[in-house]
């Protein structure tokens, strides 16, 4: 295989690379998708589905939630705006109805508690670290007079010993 | 220093250890409903007999029980001998009555069901597309409200009305020696 030919087979590998990483799906399109549509999915993926814990009323397949999102479609069609159907959801079903909670009041422990843990725990261990390492520093030097003493007998002994 | 640090692990274990300790009594499918002590939204729907319309406003003045069922719904079957007795109860009383909310159902299941256990005789409206169950917040069936004579929701109970709830959790309620809450 000649170098031109090299390169010819190198452009067309580029050429199926670009290709590939730019298609997208048919199905992926939304351009003719109806504008409040777009709006009903936005509200839909931020809400709870009531009765499956933790699936978005968009995602989820139960009746509740497909009947929910008719009424999200009906409140956008009538033109409310999202904050105004965002809480006539949150009037009736409490702050559940949020897939994430809300930053506010005792929310605030879950938002920032984890990261307010991560830290402590991290200044622990440094603290600890520092402190394992001074004590095998000691163990490992003899300073007083009776570890030298010890030392010596040790010395001493193992000289002695029948190998 | 040293016993400081040990001081607030002891500590953090205490309150994750609290922290659990209270989560384990909790039922994750009893979520207090935030519509207690606030006014019902009125409905006005097709009854399920299909004679008409029931509207909630039309029985301002009397403590109103709402209770969402469906014939799809176990629990209810369970539920239902008391309905029946409850209707008694509400026959003998003139400041109490009984609305059913049939809702994600059809007719023919829901009228059926009555056939078979036992028609309590009040009124029912039909919800088939669930919008009073959504405006309501409910979750699941059963699920009752006490609504009281001026419109204002006065407690929740989610699942099955047991014989002896009117006594014990109603009836105090109706004499207005009780302020209110889920049961």
């Amino acid at each position: 295989m000649g170098k031109h030919d090299m390169r010819r087979y190198l452009n067309l590998i580029i050429l199926f690379a670009i290709l590939f990483l730019t298609a997208s799906p048919l199905s992926a399109t939304t351009k003719n998708e109806d504008p409040s549509e777009a709006l009903v999915r936005t509200i839909a993926k931020d809400l709870r589905c009531a009765v499956c814990q933790n699936q978005s009323i968009y995602e989820s397949n139960s009746d509740l939630a497909k009947d929910m999102l008719e009424v999200i479609r009906d409140k956008v069609n009538a033109g409310e705006s999202e904050a105004s159907i965002r809480d006539y959801f949150f009037q009736r079903y409490g702050d559940y109805i949020y897939l994430k909670p809300t930053k506010s009041g005792m929310n605030m422990l879950l938002w920032f508690g984890p990261a307010f843990g991560l830290i402590i725990g991290a200044l622990a261990l440094i603290t600890a670290f520092k402190k394992w390492k001074k004590n095998s520093i000691k163990t490992a030097t003899p300073t007083t007079d009776t570890d030298k003493k010890m030392q010596a007998r040790i010395d001493e002994e193992l000289k002695n010993i029948d190998v | 220093m040293k016993n400081s640090w040990k001081i607030i692990l002891l500590l953090s274990l205490v309150v994750i250890m609290a922290l659990f300790a209270g989560g384990l009594g909790n039922d994750p499918r009893d979520i207090p409903s935030p519509l207690v002590n606030k006014p019902a939204s009125d409905f006005t729907a097709p009854t399920l007999k299909g004679n008409g319309n029931i509207s909630l406003s039309d029985y301002k003045g009397k403590w109103v029980l709402v209770n969402f069922w469906g014939s799809w719904c176990i629990s209810c079957v369970a539920e239902h001998p008391y309905l029946l007795e409850l209707a008694r109860i509400a026959d003998k009383r003139d400041d109490f009555l009984i609305i059913g909310v049939d809702f994600r159902d059809t007719r023919e299941g829901a009228n059926r069901f009555l056939q078979r256990h036992g028609d309590p005789g009040y009124k029912h409206a039909f919800d088939p597309k669930q919008k009073i169950a959504i405006d309501w917040g409910v979750y699941g069936a059963p699920e009752s409200y006490l609504v009281d004579p001026t419109g204002m929701i006065r407690l929740k109970h989610t699942g099955p009305l047991y014989f002896g709830w009117f006594e014990k959790i109603a009836l105090p309620q109706i004499q207005g020696t009780n302020s209110g809450g889920k049961t």
